[in-house]
């Protein structure tokens, strides 16, 4: 039902939307070099396009598809309607395979972080890739005094799902049972969650402005709840000086990323980020991030120091992180400290938007 | 009785003006000065600010929300316009891009891409930079806001003339005042400033950036210094949001008088209105090329 809903408006989009103008391409692409101190590990984080543009007057659409290396398809990352203009009552609607409001990061894909690798708390609540699935989402600008933002989503898969899936073509290559794996997948389309944001934003004053928000996500067996924070500071274009935070408390259900969990298990998660730009192309700052699962009673975190190096705009970024990595996985007696040393270089061909705050 | 006066004052002043919204301070001095008492407007870009690169902040989108016009520069300047107005969602806006009337310098011809910088592939938008321009950008305001508000068009068009007039003879002050600017040849920062110069008789020899956004380069400082000893140039000027460290350098080389010009209203002290922008901008270079005005 949710998913012939979504086809109907982005058929409806399309049909009102006969034109010769083209739409936006853009790509990105990325090269990592990991363990720099020890034996260098070249890498990449794979190559985005971004195809973007106005259906009509009122509506855009964005796709966004992501190729992660040789070896994996090309996967479609975001494909989504926003309706921003033509409804009344300050909503706006976003249709399609989506990231939906959760936080401050889940929206933010990964080259726009000053950092090199998301907080491992985040990518243990929201997925390695952060959560994405295909659904609606309803977003009202409250009748408030300053900017408020409702955001309210349905969707078809539940946070965890893409875990299962990569978990069962793990499986399949291994040669055990296909239609086990198909019995999974048919269980995952009836899992529907619900997501929520709500946020607020204010000037200070006209250099100084503070962004806080509340999220909640449920589906048939996991919730959590978190609040999120991002103050900023930037007085030209040479300065700027950022703290941002978020923290997540997770009830789990029996499993995880795929993995069997204590029942009722509840999962913690936050980080807490200063970013300082002190010239027009260099920034450096400092993330620290915490994750931990209760009952079982393990916990992770990985702080570490990044700098960023960005001459022309955007276009090209040299990031490099320090970071000591303490790795308890499974046992938390086991601590493994380890200094981590990566530089990544992002380039990017074609327009890429002005960023939202 | 008296109450009810009172009530319908109040209602007439909050909902009876148009409200507008503009991308930059010089197109809101503008707004204000035909708009007069019978409109409420507001800049999302400061005027120190560098209006290529805004950031899209969701309190620009508030501000956006219940406005009925929004007047944008154009040309490729203000690209996050787009996205504020969006980000509004408000349906009834009108928005009116400045530029249609202008008649564009710099009009880059064969294909554009990203080796060229950041170039602007309809020209450059940097036009408001010529009060001859201004006085477009005023018609075309006042066109707007008696569509807006069709019982206000006469002041509208009173505002206008009075305008246009003052602009005419400020032109007229200043092609007397500062003839001697004439000729004069200066390096600039970044090409803000073909209309400007244009306008009053400026010569630009080079720009510090190598290309349009690009930072100035090592090679490109040498270059520029070299530059000024074999041509003489007087002058390094660049727009207030830029840093001083490449200019000081020069400066520091080679004795060049290094100036901040108002690219925008507001920008510097003194630059508070459409006309004073000018006038500020003038006397800067009068007095940078040791130039006596009346």
């Amino acid at each position: 039902m949710l998913q012939k809903l979504i086809g109907g408006l982005l058929c409806s989009g399309i049909l009102f939307a006969q034109t010769t103008a083209n739409p936006q391409f853009s790509v990105i692409g990325d090269l990592v070099i990991d363990q720099l101190t020890e034996s260098p590990q070249l890498s990449s984080s794979g190559v985005e396009i971004a195809i973007q543009g106005n259906v009509n007057p009122f509506a855009r659409a964005d796709v966004y598809l992501h190729k992660h290396n040789d070896e994996s398809p090309l996967e479609l990352e975001e494909a989504v309607l926003t309706i921003e203009r033509g409804l009344p009552f300050g909503l706006a609607l976003r249709a399609g395979k989506l990231r939906p409001e959760l936080g401050k990061m889940n929206k933010t894909h990964a080259h726009l972080f000053p950092f090199i690798e998301a907080p491992s708390g985040m990518t243990k609540t929201l997925g390695q890739e952060f959560y994405s699935a295909t659904g609606i989402e309803a977003n009202w600008l409250l009748p408030l005094p300053w900017y408020s933002n409702l955001s309210i989503g349905f969707l078809d898969t539940g946070i965890g799902s893409h875990a299962h899936e990569e978990e069962d073509d793990h499986e399949e290559e291994d040669g055990h049972d296909h239609n086990n794996g198909e019995e999974h997948l048919e269980e995952e389309k009836q899992e529907n969650a619900f997501s929520s944001r709500w946020s607020h934003f204010f000037d200070l004053n006209e250099v100084n402005h503070i962004e806080i928000g509340t999220s909640y996500y449920a589906d048939h067996e996991k919730s959590f709840g978190g609040a999120d924070f991002k103050f900023k500071w930037r007085p030209n274009k040479y300065r700027s000086f950022t703290i941002q935070g978020e923290w997540i408390q997770f009830e789990l259900g029996d499993e995880h990323e795929g993995k069997k969990v204590h029942s009722n298990e509840i999962l913690t998660s936050g980080y807490l980020m200063i970013n300082y730009q002190f010239s027009k192309a260099w920034n450096v700052g400092v993330i620290g991030d915490y994750w931990q699962f209760d009952l079982a009673d393990t916990h992770g975190k990985d702080p570490s120091i990044f700098v960023g190096f960005s001459p022309v705009e955007e276009s090209v970024v040299l990031r490099i992180k320090l970071g000591q990595v303490l790795h308890p996985e499974d046992d938390h007696n086991n601590e493994e400290k380890q200094l981590k040393v990566s530089v990544q270089l992002i380039w990017s061909l074609g327009p890429h938007k002005p960023h939202r705050y | 009785m008296k109450k009810h006066i009172i009530l319908l004052t109040f209602l007439s002043f909050c909902f009876g003006k148009v409200r507008v919204v503009t991308s930059t301070t010089d197109l809101a001095d503008i707004v204000k000065t035909i708009g007069g008492d019978q409109v409420t407007v507001t800049s999302i870009a400061r005027g120190n600010q560098d209006p290529h690169y805004v950031e899209v902040l969701p309190s620009y989108m508030f501000k956006v929300r219940k406005a009925d016009l929004y007047f944008m520069v154009g040309m490729e300047l203000d690209l996050w316009a787009q996205q504020i107005i969006d980000g509004s969602r408000n349906r009834k806006i009108k928005v009116i891009d400045c530029s249609v009337d202008i008649n564009k310098m710099e009009v880059p011809t064969g294909q554009v891409d990203a080796s060229m910088g950041d170039i602007h592939k309809f020209g450059n938008p940097h036009y408001w930079l010529d009060p001859e321009n201004g006085k477009l950008i005023a018609q075309l305001i006042a066109d707007k806001l008696a569509n807006a508000a069709p019982k206000s068009s006469d002041l509208f068009q009173q505002n206008l003339d009075a305008f246009n007039m003052q602009i005419d003879r400020a032109i007229l002050d200043w092609d007397k005042r500062f003839r001697k600017l004439q000729g004069k040849k200066l390096i600039y920062y970044h090409n803000s400033w073909p209309y400007f110069s244009d306008r009053f008789g400026l010569v630009a020899v080079e720009f510090l950036e190598p290309k349009p956004g690009i930072t100035p380069s090592p090679s490109k400082l040498n270059q520029i210094i070299q530059l000024i000893e074999t041509d003489t140039i007087q002058v390094v000027a660049s727009e207030s949001y830029f840093s001083e460290r490449a200019p000081k350098f020069i400066a520091s080389k080679t004795g060049v008088k290094t100036i901040k010009l108002a690219q925008s209203v507001g920008a510097l002290n003194g630059a508070d209105s459409y006309i004073n922008l000018f006038e500020t901008n003038l006397k800067i270079l009068s007095e940078a090329f040791g130039i006596e005005y009346d």
